[in-house]
């Protein structure tokens, strides 16, 4: 178990956005959060990646609590995360962004580090071609089209060798090749050991993906388990009603 | 080693050209080159680190003035007083960018402006320490050693510095330092989101480009052997910033190119604008921007695109 | 006693300057986001227009006034025009429209001292010496109640969001409104001007008042917060007074009472950078 969240709770001024919110994310799992507009998904993904602060709960990963930290600490702690808007560095290259996403990963050292500089950007350049961009390392960000910019959110993230990869939905705006490639990029993330927790609307893109699935409401947990099992849950159905019915 | 070559080649063809030119040319040399130095660090600054600052050339000044404070008026040893210097442009910038880094980005700029403009007060009333409007004179750069740099070796030391400023900050660039510097100002978010520390790189950025400008202020010091408040005002900030954007902002060559073009053109445009080439500058940089409002790619961007 | 009061008019008088250079800033922000530092040189060319029409022309006052006015609305408009809105239409970073602004800064005031010449140039006061102050004031007021009644009464003027300072300068929304933009810019430049031409009579015109002046209305800004017009008048008013009793009262040279709005401003940035008064829920 990498990830435990216990009685996470968050309020706007008289809005409970996210409340005694618990549930776990095993190593290599692949957990789905999931539920209507308004759930509360991006709350509690906000609150693990350190952008707000709770009020009350408890984050665990790797048994350490990290509830609290700011941003850049939760990556170096080893959780990565991408954007559901892209959010490159649009005055560098491709293979750069990436780069970036490997700061936690360089020594301090600016002088006389040619070898891990080297090093560390050609496992760069392998993880363009990994996440499916090949032989776009030099281009310019500002010329990917909206998927390949997903998948630079995906390698940029995995340049940090995470051990949780959060995923704000990887699918959103894509088509649905470009959406069957994320899926299957993610597969293979999760088969090297690395856990995935993704936050996503479509049921549909999360069934054949995701271990188990954690479903939202009026951020309460409704529901917990595998795809299979919670689509046929009542009380996910009745949620759903009249918006995104699964199909 | 190929690379190290160069620099030195580049060192021995820079200096030497001054040992060829006389007195007035080597003054004009001089100062071109201290320009450059100044572009080349704003250029980390604003092009690479993307913070707009106007106190640049504020520090310019006051290691110019610490250093010629620190050796008459204090007695230290020209050594000491150089690194006195750097330490107290280090310190009142490190002042600066902390409390700016809680802010957005544009607090930064109007801190900075009103630094440049108290600086410029602190001289006029500083009395005798600065020498207030007057500012400070008849002082001569203190032998080392027994030998006294002057003329065209003077110009050589400046080629050192230059040069070690271009090559510190070439190498920063292409660190994991110049991207995260780049990353902060491409967008802060994402940066932070990658592990980059960003408070922290803003202010190692802003502090170490500053202290460089210090620097050349203290070789600048001894250039006409004469420091005053004149020059420390706004205008030269401004004239800064053009240098940089219609250069290229974000790129070394850029900085280069703009300073000597803007340092340069003056003498050319005289006979035909006399002292106004502000207006020249202001409206070629507002033509820079509007013409290429997304990347502010400058001269030097247009250059690779021709190439490409 | 007597010595007090002087000062406190004195200081009064400065702050409505103040005052309307801030309000000039704050009516291009709020429906824009963009800080526009030539707001000083603005004022620089009020100053010179009142220079040109009321001391080399000799117009009466009201003409003046009016063809002052006028020109910087046309003025405003203009900048707008041209270094505004061809960054927002092609998508610019919002540093974009600020550098351009910065560099017809330089424009402006390059050309005025070409046009102008170096020197100081005087302006007469419309009404004799004896009443300039309680003038400025009275000016000063009936702006700012006419800003206040078009923000807080007008559906156009409550339609403005209070773009906070601290939104980065992207906060380009509503520049689908491109009259607005230049209405914007048009009003915050006859404002300025009107700052410039009232504060004239007292400092002369002179091609290099306007970065001072953009700097006090500045720091009167943020003093003030920029959520409520009300805020600038205050602001400007507490600068004025800071200053004039720091110069008047505090045991260090008169030099330095140039330092008390950079570090004020500083301080505030630091400290409390969305100023004093809140704006409005």
């Amino acid at each position: 178990m990498i990830l435990a969240v216990a009685g996470l709770s968050k309020r706007f001024g008289g809005l409970t956005a996210v409340a005694g919110l618990d549930f776990v994310v095993g190593k290599g799992e692949i957990l789905g959060l999931i539920g209507p507009n308004g759930a509360g998904k991006s709350t509690t993904f906000n609150l693990i990646a350190g952008v707000s602060g709770a009020d009350a709960g408890e984050v665990c990963f790797a048994g350490e609590p990290i509830l609290g930290l700011a941003p850049h600490q939760i990556a170096r702690r080893g959780i990565m995360r991408t954007f559901q808007h892209n959010r490159p560095f649009a005055g560098m290259s491709v293979t750069d962004n990436v780069l970036v996403g490997a700061h936690v990963r360089f020594s301090r050292r600016v002088f006389g580090n040619a070898g891990e500089e080297r090093a560390q950007r050609d496992r760069a350049e392998g993880l363009v071609e990994f996440v499916g961009l090949s032989g776009l390392q030099a281009a310019d960000v500002v010329t990917l089209s909206f998927g390949q910019g997903r998948l630079l959110e995906i390698a940029r993230a995995l340049a940090g060798e995470p051990r949780l990869l959060l995923l704000d939905e990887p699918a959103a705006g894509l088509t649905p090749v470009e959406a069957e490639r994320i899926a299957g990029l993610i597969r293979g993330i999760a088969a090297r050991g690395i856990a995935v927790l993704l936050i996503e609307h479509d049921m549909r893109f999360l069934l054949p993906l995701a271990h188990r699935v954690v479903v939202l409401n009026f951020g309460a947990k409704i529901a917990e388990g595998t795809p299979e099992a919670v689509r046929a849950d009542p009380a996910v159905l009745n949620a759903y009603l009249g918006s995104h019915a699964p199909a | 080693m190929k690379r190290l070559l160069s620099w030195v080649l580049a060192a021995v063809v820079l200096s030497g050209i001054a040992f060829f030119m006389g007195g007035y040319a080597n003054d004009v040399y001089r100062k071109l080159l201290l320009w450059v130095a100044l572009a080349l660090s704003y250029n980390f600054l604003f092009g690479i680190s993307g913070q707009v600052a106007f106190s640049h050339f504020s520090f310019y000044g006051i290691g110019a003035y610490a250093v010629v404070i620190f050796v008459f008026q204090l007695g230290l040893p020209l050594p000491l007083a150089v690194l006195a210097a750097a330490g107290l442009c280090a310190v009142l910038a490190a002042a600066v960018a902390i409390p700016s880094t809680r802010l957005e980005g544009f607090y930064l700029a109007l801190a900075t402006l009103a630094f440049a403009q108290l600086f410029v007060v602190v001289l006029n009333e500083g009395g005798k320490v600065t020498g207030g409007p007057g500012g400070l004179a008849d002082y001569r750069l203190p032998e080392i050693l027994g030998f006294r740099l002057a003329g065209p070796w003077y110009t050589a030391l400046i080629v050192l510095l230059v040069l070690g400023t271009a090559a510190l900050l070439w190498r920063l660039d292409r660190s994991w330092f110049g991207r995260a510097c780049r990353a902060v100002r491409d967008s802060p978010e994402a940066a932070a989101a990658m592990g980059v520390d960003v408070a922290r790189t803003k202010v190692i950025a802003f502090t170490l480009a500053s202290t460089l400008a210090g620097f050349a202020g203290m070789a600048y010091a001894f250039v006409d052997n004469t420091v005053s408040p004149t020059i420390f005002g706004l205008e030269n900030a401004f004239l800064l910033l053009f240098m940089v954007i219609i250069g290229g902002s974000g790129s070394h060559a850029g900085a280069v190119i703009g300073a000597v073009l803007l340092y340069l053109l003056p003498f050319g445009l005289s006979p035909l604008i006399g002292h106004h080439h502000a207006l020249v500058f202001g409206v070629v940089m507002v033509a820079a921007i509007l013409l290429q409002p997304k990347g502010l790619v400058g001269l030097a961007g247009l250059v690779r695109r021709a190439r490409a | 006693m007597r010595d007090f009061l002087e000062l406190a008019v004195s200081a009064t008088a400065s702050g409505c300057v103040y005052a309307l250079i801030a309000l000039a800033y704050l009516l291009m922000i709020r429906p824009t986001g963009i800080i526009n530092f030539a707001v000083g040189e603005w004022a620089m060319v009020g100053a010179f227009a009142g220079y040109l029409t009321l001391s080399k022309l000799n117009w009466p006052y009201p003409a003046g006034m009016a063809a002052m006015l006028g020109f910087m609305l046309l003025l405003g408009w203009a900048t707008e025009r041209v270094a505004v809105r061809p960054l927002v239409h092609t998508g610019a970073p919002p540093l974009a429209p600020i550098l351009a602004l910065l560099g017809m800064l330089v424009v402006v005031r390059e050309s005025v001292s070409i046009g102008f010449g170096p020197d100081p140039h005087q302006v007469p006061e419309p009404f004799g010496f004896a009443w300039q102050k309680e003038y400025m004031v009275g000016v000063t007021l009936a702006v700012f109640a006419g800003a206040w009644l078009f923000f807080e009464r007008t559906l156009a003027g409550r339609s403005f969001e209070a773009v906070a300072l601290d939104r980065k300068a992207a906060a380009l929304m509503g520049i689908n409104l491109p009259r607005v933009t230049a209405a914007s810019f048009a009003g915050g430049a006859a404002v300025a001007g009107l700052a410039g031409i009232l504060v004239s009579p007292n400092v002369s015109a002179h091609y290099l008042m306007g970065v001072p002046l953009a700097i006090q209305g500045f720091t009167a800004l943020v003093i003030g917060g920029v959520g409520r017009v009300e805020g600038a008048l205050l602001g400007g008013l507490l600068l004025a007074f800071a200053e004039q009793l720091t110069v008047r009262y505090a045991p260090i040279p008169a030099g330095y009472a140039q330092g008390v709005p950079l570090l004020l401003l500083m301080l505030f940035l630091v400290v409390r950078p969305t100023g004093l008064l809140r704006a409005r829920a």
